[in-house]
């Protein structure tokens, strides 16, 4: 069984542990409380640019020797920056704890060479040139462009190729010394490793840093709720399409009720599987929330043969359109639950997967929720739940319909 | 295989317990791995079939039976049957691959024969819906439409017609002209022939109790066929495989921003002692930041995003593979420089670059082995390659006794003068920028001149390749 632990230093880290004693590994991660949406506009794509110049040299090593570190222990390790936070991490034995955590902590302390700065500049425009090359992202962006309009949230988090191009490294250093201290970072530690110990390589890693002022304030988006929206991409073979919905914030409530309307829409054993793939009209149709810590978005998708994107959205809001007049089948929101009850069980296995539910947990909640509440909320789902949720978030009515693809459908 | 070393692994007992090995009665093969202290069990179940057991002219036959096998049995439909995984909480999956078909799923520990019932019914009395079959063609030929739109995946698929010819080099979704062939009648026939005991591994790991699911298994599988007629064998394939493979260069036209590139030649099965010097050889070329790829193509000269070295194996064969997505301007240098980097190896590696290849891999073993599923898959490619469990210690024993001389000897022995070079987007690689920029890249392009395979479509559009 395992058990939370938590510590602040003087200078304000807080620090988290999950002792696990059944387990051999320990996973360790430091969550940095910023992202895409902190970022000044001529400055998109700043924080996961930093994010690679943070393995590219630190006070103690340069790039050479952080990569050859990490690899020594065998860690398995990286990095990913999204909308709102940005967390490194790296999965050792538990007899590695101290070094894995004593590298994590030297890379918040980057140097950011500026030797390497336009080296690294060219990896990031080629992982740009990347997802332009994927359909998916293509939606993704599209439809956060049109629906969150000029508010952050709106641009990708790889930046444009416009931004990165032009961004300079005394701005990027100003953004690391105002966002990378005690005030806006969490040392995670989740393994088999017992508080103590954790607690001195915190203190000794960590102990030194200056308290900071926390990040600015975010503004509350204005979400754009109806509208259609289409990107004509010839040299795509497939229509994209996703009608979007407003949704509730990852700490509101209704989290989890939300969270089973999409599994009862998309996913295995759903309803738009049944109904929609193995009718054939598309090999894609799912349903995933989005969830921000100040607003969400649920949204339906799908991918098919271009002449098929009507049929394809017309089915997809006639599924909408049962759930919403009939509700859901006790039977089916059951088994959402069994699911979702043996995923928890393998999540609490392992401490990587641990470690990004932690990162996830203390983003959102300020504090970590072990599998038993979490399982707790999950059994507090009710069919009449359902129905409430989909009063308060209605998705029969007004929505965005985003495609892209070959097709210039439909027209704005 | 005759006349190549014998694997290392020689420790046929495992006096702890911990796993547990049997030919059961009924033509299975098991192997388990006890853990007593986990939450889960995770269980995996290959039939010895796969892409390489289709006749010819019905490529995708594989992959449609795999789909089609959970749409319903002769007490429920395809749909009753999902919800009975369920109502146990089983997560479960399917996979097709070159020479075997897969059923994996995690559940509680209380739920595992429940779990077993409802494989149980699922492999030796599906129906096969008639109107199932048809849906799972057309939306076969979706995934093929799909597939153009996953440069990566198609860059694959194209390298994979050259690297293995054409039975090993066979992609799951098949070909349009031949799903067009294949009907209920086909699938039902492919399901008789492939799907039954005596060509089931099946691998479990977690509290699990083995003689209680030995009995499980006896009684879920007793009188399901014991060996089943596919009209092929691993060996047959992988000494096609062999034959098959065609050194040379072809590109395939697309519109992209990013070119991909997939290079490949022969390495050694699973079952060959070299394996795990080969092993060590990918962990120094694309395992960790540290490695050679990523230091010298993306660290040191930013030609990438993504860069990586791998090896794909066959049940009696391998294939070394070397891969790149860059910006068209950027292709010819990331090229080069792939093929630079494994050439060097064999001159300036370093003993502290060795040890930390090595321990890489061990540490990794150790770390993933918390995830119970891990040990499943690990357990079930030992039933797969060796037919019979090989611990974590002796594989890590065997990884940790390779040598720089091995290294060496290894590359002296499988000269990369037949490089398979596939390249994916808008623009060939150039030979007057290939020829600058290595040695190397003369040779495959000299080999590539001559010896066009059969299916060959170089330099035309990808587009064409399918149609």
């Amino acid at each position: 069984m395992s058990e939370f632990h938590e510590q602040r230093l003087d200078n304000g880290l807080r620090v988290w542990l999950e002792f696990m004693p059944d387990v051999s590994s320990a996973a360790v991660g430091f969550l940095v409380r910023t992202g895409a949406r902190d970022e000044p506009p001529e400055q998109a794509g700043v924080s996961h640019f930093l994010e690679h110049m943070c393995f590219k040299g630190t006070p103690k090593r340069d790039w050479r020797q952080v990569t050859v570190d990490f690899d020594e222990m065998g860690s398995t390790y990286n990095a990913f920056t999204s909308k709102e936070k940005t967390v490194y991490f790296g999965w050792v034995r538990a007899a590695d704890l101290e070094r894995q955590t004593e590298l994590l902590a030297d890379m918040m302390r980057s140097r950011l060479p500026s030797e390497e700065f336009e080296t690294e500049r060219k990896v990031i425009l080629e992982e740009i040139a990347m997802s332009e090359d994927q359909l998916d992202r293509h939606l993704y962006e599209l439809l956060h462009e049109k629906i969150y309009g000029e508010h952050p949230l709106g641009w990708p988090v790889l930046g444009h190729t416009r931004t990165v191009s032009a961004l300079q490294r005394d701005q990027m250093a100003a953004y690391f010394e105002e966002r990378y201290n005690p005030a806006n970072l969490v040392l995670i530690v989740a393994g088999n490793v017992p508080p103590p110990r954790a607690w001195s390589v915190a203190q000794e890693v960590c102990g030194a840093w200056t308290a900071r002022a926390p990040r600015p304030p975010r503004s509350r988006p204005e979400i754009r709720c109806g509208g259609v929206a289409s990107s004509r991409l010839p040299r795509f073979k497939q229509q994209a399409v996703a009608l979007v919905y407003p949704a509730p914030s990852a700490v509101d409530p209704d989290d989890e009720t939300a969270e089973a309307l999409a599994a009862i829409l998309g996913g295995q054993n759903s309803r738009f599987f049944w109904r929609i793939v193995q009718a054939g009209i598309a090999p894609v149709a799912s349903a995933v929330r989005v969830d921000y810590s100040d607003n969400g978005l649920m949204i339906v998708y799908g991918f098919c043969e271009p002449p098929n994107a009507e049929r394809l959205v017309d089915a997809l809001r006639r599924e909408i359109g049962d759930l919403v007049e009939r509700g859901a089948e006790g039977e089916e929101l059951q088994r959402v639950k069994n699911r979702r009850r043996t995923s928890l069980a393998t999540e609490s296995e392992a401490p990587y997967y641990r470690l990004m539910q932690l990162a996830q947990d203390l983003d959102m909640f300020g504090r970590p929720r072990n599998v038993e509440e979490r399982l707790a909320a999950v059994d507090a789902v009710s069919v009449a739940g359902l129905q409430d949720y989909l009063r308060r978030w209605p998705m029969n009515d007004e929505h965005f319909l985003v495609s892209v693809g070959p097709r210039a459908w439909p027209s704005e | 295989m005759e006349g190549r070393p014998e694997s290392r692994y020689k420790n046929r007992v495992f006096p702890d317990g911990r796993y547990f090995h049997r030919r059961l009665d009924c033509g299975l093969l098991l192997a388990v791995e006890v853990l007593p202290a986990r939450k889960s069990v995770s269980l995996e179940m290959r039939f010895l079939s796969g892409m390489a057991a289709e006749p010819a002219d019905r490529l995708g036959l594989a992959f449609l039976t795999e789909q089609t096998i959970s749409k319903g049995t002769e007490r429920r439909s395809g749909q009753g049957l999902s919800d009975a995984f369920d109502a146990l909480g089983a997560l479960h999956g399917s996979w097709v691959g070159r020479e075997s078909i897969g059923f994996r799923c995690t559940c509680l520990p209380e739920y595992v024969d429940g779990v077993l019932d409802l494989f149980q019914e699922m492999l030796r009395t599906p129906t096969f819906p008639e109107e199932s079959c048809r849906i799972a063609v057309e939306l076969a030929n979706q995934e093929l439409t799909a597939l153009e739109d996953d440069p990566g995946e198609l860059a694959r698929k194209y390298s994979a017609r050259h690297a293995y010819g054409p039975l090993l080099g066979r992609h799951p979704y098949g070909e349009r002209d031949t799903l067009a062939r294949i009907g209920r009648n086909d699938i039902i026939s492919y399901w008789q022939q492939n799907i039954c005991a005596g060509r089931l591994l099946v691998a479990a790991a977690g509290p699990v109790d083995p003689p209680r699911l030995v009995e499980r298994l006896e009684a879920a599988f007793a009188g399901f066929g014991m060996t089943g007629t596919p009209g092929w064998t691993s060996a047959e394939g992988a000494a096609e495989a062999e034959s098959a493979f065609t050194p040379g260069r072809w590109h395939y036209e697309k519109e992209l921003e990013q070119q991909q590139i997939v290079i490949c030649w022969p390495g050694v099965p699973m079952t060959h002692a070299d394996h795990p010097v080969e092993r060590v050889l990918l962990s120094l070329l694309g395992e960790g930041m540290s490695s050679r790829l990523f230091t010298e193509v993306r660290e040191k000269l930013g030609l990438v995003y993504w860069v990586g070295a791998w090896h794909e194996h066959p049940r009696r064969a391998g294939m070394i593979h070397l891969g790149a997505s860059s910006t068209p301007g950027q292709c010819a240098r990331t090229h080069a420089t792939l093929l630079r980097e494994v050439d060097r190896l064999a001159d300036d590696l370093t003993a502290g670059e060795l040890a930390r290849a090595q321990t890489l891999l061990i540490a990794r073993s150790d770390t993933h082995g918390d995830i119970t599923r891990a040990r499943t898959s690990e357990l079930a490619a030992d039933l797969f390659y060796y037919e019979r469990p090989v611990s974590i210690e002796e594989k890590n024993a065997a990884v940790a006794s390779v040598t720089i001389e091995d290294i060496r000897r290894y590359l002296h022995e499988h000269p990369r003068d037949g490089l398979c070079v596939v390249t994916l987007g808008p623009t060939a690689l150039a030979d007057s920028a290939t020829d600058a920029a290595s040695s190397q890249a003369e040779a495959v392009s000299a080999v590539g001149a001559g010896v066009p395979p059969p299916n060959a479509v170089a330099a035309r559009p990808a587009s064409e390749t399918c149609a």
